[in-house]
């Protein structure tokens, strides 16, 4: 039975759709996302996620909500431009499929009419509704959702997820842990019966990581600033529950002045949990 | 469909894409995958990256693949009752497996073999075959109005 707090945070505390505006079940969906103007920022890893949970809606309803897609493998994530707390995200992805075993699709989430982010080739595994949310609730809010649609402002900011630098070689690889809190009002969210830490904050902790390794190696472009501009092959290959103690790696794999190519990985002891490929780019003065 | 109209020469022609799409989904060079390398005990796949193959193939041969039902697939003419008892393999489901998955070593088909554990034994080849045999499907499809 959730916690009265975990009842009021569900669908509130790492929900990132206020209303789906039309959607075709596993074909089709188009909804808006409020960013809350009083959270300090609104990272790009929770863009995707927003573009995720909006297909995730259109592949729910195409198997009668007996069954859910969770975070699985991202082709390609290209990371265009900033959000800023208190903008509208218009969120659209289009599935290529979505059957009891997967949900396959693409999307993006544009702001002021200009592309913040794109997502190709993602897939979610489909895991029985039941185990992680309840079925009829979810059924529920999806009908909010359509209709009238929800209150914003329903997240207020990310939990603090310290990452403690253990180790490496200055521009070539950065070794972190990640210890993840043992609670946080998230997890009532995400997901009620079964709290599990988001593959995307998972890529935002990666990304901070490879941020700090890129910014070892300005030596080359003295004046110029490293922006990630794309992930490809994410793959997130188990539950990381509330608590965990996560060691990040971050490995530069090719650089050049312009472009640098990292890998990332996340583990568990000897268990890998996730992996994926960060493209960073600078910019700045010629 | 049985293997009796997939040849040698088939397999061999599109291997060299289907190598490619494991390596990329595997994270490993082309010269590390060999056709009957098994994907989990030689290659350490889990099943996230049995999706992500699938879908890499889907996408790269233009072909649909059935998913849930590969399994399905190798049981063939035999009952789910004939196929397997208790979640082992029956002699008899044993039997139509290694007809079916005939470019699996025979000496990886344990006697009791367990249900849960038959994609231990999908190769690189097994997925060459499910390619064509999509292939062939379509075309037939096709043909066929």
């Amino acid at each position: 039975m959730p916690s009265s707090t975990g009842m009021a945070e569900s669908f509130r505390a790492f929900s990132f759709v206020d209303r789906i505006l039309s959607c075709e079940a596993g074909v089709r969906i188009r909804g808006l996302y409020g960013i809350p103007a009083g959270i300090e920022a609104f990272p790009a890893a929770l863009v995707a996620e927003a573009v995720g949970q909006l297909a995730a809606w259109s592949a729910m309803a195409a198997v009668e909500f007996q069954r859910r897609p969770v975070a699985g493998i991202a082709g390609c994530i290209e990371l265009l431009g900033d959000v800023r707390p208190g903008q509208t995200l218009e969120l659209a992805a289009d599935l290529e499929s979505a059957d009891v075993e997967a949900a396959a699709y693409g999307g993006g989430a544009i702001v002021d009419g200009i592309p913040v982010l794109r997502l190709t080739h993602c897939v979610g595994p489909m895991v029985p509704m039941e185990d992680f949310d309840d079925p009829a609730s979810v059924r529920a809010r999806f009908g909010v959702l359509r209709g009238e649609g929800a209150g914003p402002g329903g997240f207020g900011g990310l939990p603090p997820l310290p990452i403690e630098r253990t180790g490496g070689e200055a521009g070539k690889v950065a070794r972190a842990s990640l210890r993840l809190p043992s609670s946080a009002r998230i997890f009532a969210d995400h997901f009620s019966r079964r709290p599990v830490f988001p593959g995307s904050l998972l890529m935002h902790a990666n990304l901070e990581l490879a941020a700090h390794l890129v910014s070892d190696i300005t030596q080359a472009s003295i004046g110029r600033t490293w922006r990630p501009r794309a992930i490809s092959d994410m793959k997130l290959r188990a539950f990381i529950p509330p608590g965990e103690i996560l060691e990040l790696e971050a490995r530069l794999e090719e650089s050049s002045d312009h472009a640098a190519e990292l890998l990332v990985e996340t583990r568990r002891g000897k268990r890998l949990l996730g992996s994926a490929r960060v493209r960073f780019v600078s910019e700045g003065p010629a | 469909m049985t293997n009796s109209n997939i040849t040698t020469e088939e397999i061999m022609a599109i291997y060299p894409k289907v190598a490619e799409t494991m390596a990329d989904a595997l994270g490993r060079d082309v010269a590390e995958l060999r056709r009957d390398a098994s994907l989990i005990d030689d290659l350490g796949a889990e099943s996230i990256d049995f999706l992500d193959i699938v879908f890499r193939l889907e996408r790269n041969f233009k072909v649909k693949i059935p998913r849930g039902k590969l399994i399905e697939e190798a049981r063939g003419h035999l009952s789910e009752a004939e196929f397997e008892k208790g979640g082992v393999v029956t002699d008899a489901g044993v039997e139509r497996l290694k007809s079916f998955l005939n470019e699996v070593p025979h000496e990886r088909f344990n006697a009791s073999l367990k249900v849960a554990d038959i994609p231990r034994l999908f190769t690189i080849e097994t997925f060459c075959k499910i390619v064509l045999r999509q292939q062939k499907a379509a075309v037939i499809a096709a043909a066929a109005g």
